[in-house]
């Protein structure tokens, strides 16, 4: 098997980290902007696995073991997230950010 | 020390029952309509204080002593501080001595007619639970100043004094002219405050530095007991310049208080308040204050002989410059208020002569006939509902207890025998007299003294024969007089009695050791008695030249007598037209302009450096203020602008943050290592 240079992997990282920035800036749905949060977080996990694995033993598992320990708070993330979600959802009956400036009723 | 001991350590006492009536008054006046607004309360405490006030005077006379309670220790300062090694501690306390004594009587006595003398007198007035704190605390003020122990405990109820003062001058605060001679009392004699509190700390800064901190320490910031030694080792220094420069602030602050030449122009103003005011600051508060300080001062700590002189000047000299003026006046209230400003000179004369018993004896029966004389003219002004001497007369017919309280005033103030003034009078003119050869330079002062008292004949019963001789009011259009009820009369009795036989005590026992030769006050070096009370033996009255007795009577005669002539009988006399004394006439009624001259000074002087200070703080400090203030205001502005509560519009900042580190770190990053001298 031929060795993937890790440099593609960091190419896909930051492409990632781009379409995730984008999403941030561009979306104005609520849920968009937080699937776009969830990219741009992959991209930063990514780049601790592949760190991890070229590495060499030297570096042992840490990497590995942040990038569980991420994809655990990025599932908390969205969670409370969504839960922000339907709460705006309830007292305002949109759920577009552009209109929740002033974080009060 | 003897049975009577108990009787001074209620001295504190006094004071406290004028400021019962004054939080009880002040508080719940407005509730109290059924006791004239409180005026029946402040009337029933300011009788105890009098009460109180003559046992201990009455005390103090049967046994004299210096009598302190300096069990109340207002601050105290650990030491060491400066020369106290030990610290000091200021004192509120009580001091009773003959001094203090004798005007503790005055204030109370005096204090108590004119409170009930107003509760007939102010009936149809409005704000009276304000009249009547402000009286009760004018009294505490004065009560307190007089029972002093320390001078910075007297400088605090003398700044109380002031204060009162310009509450009740400024009673009919409505008034523009009323509000104005208010604040024109409160400025004027603030001038001589200021100076009065420099002498204060000239002295305390000079036996601090002369006695050690230890001997101070002991004596505290006392002005009497337990010091004497100390002083008596400042007068053998006594020409110092420093104590010099102190005795004439002491001065100043007396002027002030005091009413003397120049600080003189505000106590005719103060005439816009209540007669009753009147009558109180007059007599026994405010103006009294001045020569008690003086007394006090002299007494205690002692006049170098350059301060004596000066003291002699400006008593003499305003002796016989106020006496002046109140001739020409129209007004029956200005002139027994230069009256005051007179006698007070013949007061401040006598103390800086170095009769300092004298002056006060002066002041007690002053305090008695003046306050007499006022509340007779209040009694006037409360029938006809005027002031101006010219609209009354013949009010002798309808009112017979004014007429005669009025007569025995004026006699007592023109120094008629056997009426009190006389025998004050005398004794401060025989006490200047004896002290001529040793100090020729009083002889002008001395000679003008001589001549108010003719001015004094004449204008107090040109005003007499104005308003009580005739057949009828000169203004029609007067209501019909009548004589006040009797809480008015009742004092016009009292003090007119007074008024008759206050100069008699001078015979008797308790008083006349006062006056005595070998008069001493507790603690103090013997050396310093040569100076305060006079090398020579002062007058004790029917041993005095009664030569000088005959001259000054005999000049007084003839003031009422030129009153008779000019005014009796209803006459009224007019100075012939192109008269040369016209002028004078002008130049007197314009009180010699200097109110003019103090308002110029006023309005040019002070007014343009208070407006060039103005347009420095307005336009250098301010703009500079406002300048920094304004760039940050618009700098923020524009900061205020990006916060929109978009999310998506802070996630772009972040972004652009992040990505402007980013290229910051690419290009310079190379650089910063370098600079750092990293490899």
């Amino acid at each position: 098997m031929t060795a993937i240079p890790p440099v593609d992997f960091l190419a896909l990282s930051a492409i990632l980290l781009g379409i995730g920035l984008f999403g941030i800036l561009t979306r104005r749905n609520f849920i968009l902007l937080l699937i776009s949060i969830e990219i741009a977080m992959n991209a930063a996990i990514l780049n601790f696995v592949v760190f991890a694995a070229y590495s060499g033993t030297g570096g042992g598992i840490g990497g590995q073991a942040v990038a569980v320990v991420l994809v655990g708070l990025a599932a908390t993330e969205v969670a409370v997230g969504l839960a922000i979600v339907l709460a705006l959802n309830r007292v305002r009956g949109s759920i577009n950010v552009a209109e929740a400036t002033t974080l009060r009723q | 020390m003897g049975a009577l001991d108990f009787l001074f350590g209620w001295a504190f006492l006094v004071p406290l029952f004028p400021a019962l009536a004054f939080v009880l008054v002040g508080l719940g006046g407005t509730r109290m309509k059924r006791f004239e607004w409180g005026g029946w309360v402040a009337v029933a405490l300011s009788f105890a204080a009098m009460v109180v006030g003559v046992l201990i005077g009455v005390g103090e006379m049967l046994s004299p002593g210096t009598y302190t309670d300096t069990s109340t220790v207002w601050l105290t300062v650990p030491g060491p501080v400066g020369p106290f090694p030990n610290g000091f501690s200021l004192v509120m306390g009580t001091l009773v001595d003959p001094v203090s004594a004798l005007m503790l009587i005055v204030v109370t006595v005096v204090g108590f007619l004119v409170m009930l003398y107003s509760i007939g007198y102010m009936h149809h007035d409005h704000g009276l639970p304000r009249y009547y704190a402000e009286l009760s605390l004018f009294l505490t003020a004065m009560i307190g100043l007089v029972l002093s122990d320390n001078l910075l405990e007297f400088f605090l109820f003398w700044e109380l004094v002031g204060v009162c003062s310009y509450f009740l001058i400024g009673f009919y605060y409505e008034k523009p002219s009323a509000a104005s001679a208010a604040k024109e009392a409160f400025l004027v004699t603030r001038v001589g405050d200021v100076l009065f509190l420099l002498g204060v700390f000239i002295y305390f800064a000079t036996y601090a530095l002369a006695g050690g901190g230890a001997g101070w320490a002991a004596a505290g910031f006392k002005f009497a007991s337990g010091n004497g030694p100390f002083l008596g080792s400042l007068v053998t220094g006594a020409s110092s310049p420093t104590l010099t420069v102190a005795g004439l602030m002491m001065l100043a602050g007396a002027a002030g208080k005091s009413a003397q030449f120049p600080l003189h122009v505000w106590l005719p103003d103060a005439m816009e308040g209540p007669t009753t005011v009147s009558a109180l600051i007059h007599a026994a508060t405010m103006v009294a204050a001045g020569v008690y300080l003086l007394a006090v001062t002299s007494l205690f700590l002692g006049f170098t002989p350059t301060d004596q002189l000066a003291i002699v000047a400006v008593g003499g000299f305003t002796t016989f410059f106020a006496a002046t003026m109140a001739v020409v006046q129209p007004d029956i209230k200005r002139v027994i208020a230069y009256s005051t400003i007179s006698q007070l000179g013949y007061m401040v004369l006598a103390v800086g002569a170095g009769f300092t018993m004298v002056g006060m004896f002066h002041l007690f029966t002053h305090a008695f006939f003046k306050a007499l004389l006022f509340l007779a003219a209040g009694s006037v002004i409360h029938a006809v509902g005027t002031q101006d001497l010219f609209k009354m007369g013949g009010l002798r017919k309808h009112m017979r207890v004014t007429y005669v309280a009025f007569l025995v005033g004026a006699l007592s103030l023109s120094g008629i025998p056997p009426f009190a003034g006389f025998f004050s009078k005398d004794d401060v003119l025989a006490s200047v007299y004896s002290q001529l050869g040793a100090h020729p330079a009083y002889w002008p002062f001395f000679l003008l003294a001589l001549g108010a008292v003719f001015l004094t004949g004449y204008y107090i019963f040109r005003a007499f024969f104005l308003a009580f001789h005739g057949d009828r009011p000169r203004d029609a259009a007067l209501p019909a007089a009548h004589e006040g009820p009797w809480v008015m009369r009742v004092p016009l009795v009292v003090l007119s009695a007074l008024a008759v036989l206050a100069g008699l005590f001078v015979f008797a026992p308790p008083f006349a050791h006062l006056l005595a030769p070998g008069f001493t006050v507790g603690g103090i070096a013997p050396a310093l008695q040569g100076v305060a009370l006079g090398a020579n033996v002062p007058p004790v009255y029917g041993t005095t030249d009664l030569a000088l007795s005959a001259v000054s009577v005999a000049l007084a005669g003839g003031g009422v007598l030129t009153a008779w002539r000019l005014w009796g009988n209803g006459r009224v006399y007019a100075l012939p037209e192109g008269s040369p004394a016209a002028p004078v006439r002008r130049l007197l009624l314009n009180r010699y302009y200097m109110k003019v001259g103090y308002d110029w000074i006023g309005q040019r002087a002070v007014y343009s450096v208070a407006r060039a200070a103005d347009f420095f703080e307005q336009f250098v400090i301010d703009g500079t203020i406002r300048g920094i203030e304004g760039t940050f205001a618009r700098m923020s502005d524009g900061l205020r602008r990006i916060q929109t509560g978009v999310v998506s519009d802070y996630a772009a900042y972040v972004v652009t943050g992040v990505i402007g580190l980013l290229l910051l770190l690419l290009f310079l990053g190379p650089w910063i290592v370098t600079a750092l001298g990293g490899g």
